[in-house]
């Protein structure tokens, strides 16, 4: 990146394809091209760790319990909705 | 001697077909089976699309209205989860158009890329490189949660379907109607600017 000497095109480059990379959605010759220049490049490596450490940390959020009363109200609504199938007939 | 067409289709296993073939042959008391199955995946989906916790129950009532509705039209084509986070995303958008949810705007990689020296940093913050249980804590997770329903729409029902939800890029990019090359664009904007608001949280803290 900025600070460093190599090209920073290339940088602005392998920063599009770092989700795809983490995904594992690249082909071989771009993946060899992102680990060669991540090795060279600290603020690259730098931005490629915070952003796999975004995606562990957001697949870790939790899911909430539905509230009681919510699900009562639900399961009344889906007993006593009409039934276009039936009334079709 | 040309195959039939219909060889070529790659059969779909699902744990979800006998229930909605015994709906869909007249069992419709087995309706709230599949309520029950997917309620609270519903749910959650919707609170995080909403803030609201009043909203996000509103939206689940009217999908589940809407997949009793259309639950003849399942062709067992694709996973029934799919099917149904599509009338989910769809009955969200629409109840969202209507309301008083988050202006639209897009995300641009420039806004993401260090636009200074000073922004570019030269180590791995510790919270990038601890073990995760050791970063974790409710209170992350709450700020977490806070930045994803502060994300742009298109592209915060793209981060919840991929990386929460767990849907692959095919899968989301059938669910939203969108190419496979736009569903990825979305994430790795919706990906950085949660970073961002990750780096904001503990270089604050």
């Amino acid at each position: 990146m900025i600070k460093d000497d190599h090209d920073h095109k290339h940088c602005l480059e392998l920063f599009e394809k770092l989700s795809e990379y983490l995904d594992n959605e690249l082909d071989e010759v771009t993946c060899q091209d992102i680990e060669k220049h991540i090795k060279e490049c600290v603020p690259c490596f730098v931005c490629l760790q915070t952003l796999k450490r975004t995606i562990e940390l957001c697949k870790q959020t939790e899911n909430r319990s539905v509230p009681e009363d919510f699900s009562r109200k639900l399961k009344e609504v889906i007993q006593n909705m009409p039934n276009p199938h039936l009334s079709a007939k | 001697m040309t195959a039939p067409k219909r060889a070529n289709r790659k059969e779909i296993k699902d744990k979800d077909f006998e229930l909605i073939r015994a709906i869909n042959s007249g069992q419709y008391d087995r309706f709230p089976d599949l309520v029950k199955r997917y309620e609270q995946k519903l749910y959650n989906f919707n609170l995080r699309m909403c803030r609201d916790a009043a909203d996000a129950e509103d939206i689940v009532q009217e999908t589940f209205l809407n997949v009793f509705k259309y639950l003849k039209d399942f062709r067992y084509e694709t996973k029934f989860k799919n099917w149904l986070y599509r009338v989910a995303a769809s009955t969200c958008i629409k109840k969202r158009r209507k309301s008083k949810f988050a202006p639209q705007r897009e995300l641009s990689l420039d806004e993401f890329y260090p636009q200074s020296e000073a922004e570019v940093s030269d180590q791995v913050p510790d919270w990038a490189q601890m073990p995760l249980d050791k970063v974790l804590s409710n209170e992350l997770l709450d700020k977490i949660n806070e930045a994803i329903v502060t994300l742009p729409e298109k592209y915060r029902l793209v981060i919840v379907l991929r990386d929460i939800e767990g849907f692959s890029t095919a899968e989301t990019a059938q669910i939203l109607n969108l190419s496979d090359a736009n569903v990825k664009v979305r994430l790795h904007r919706a990906r950085l600017f949660l970073r961002d608001k990750l780096k904001g949280y503990f270089e604050n803290d």
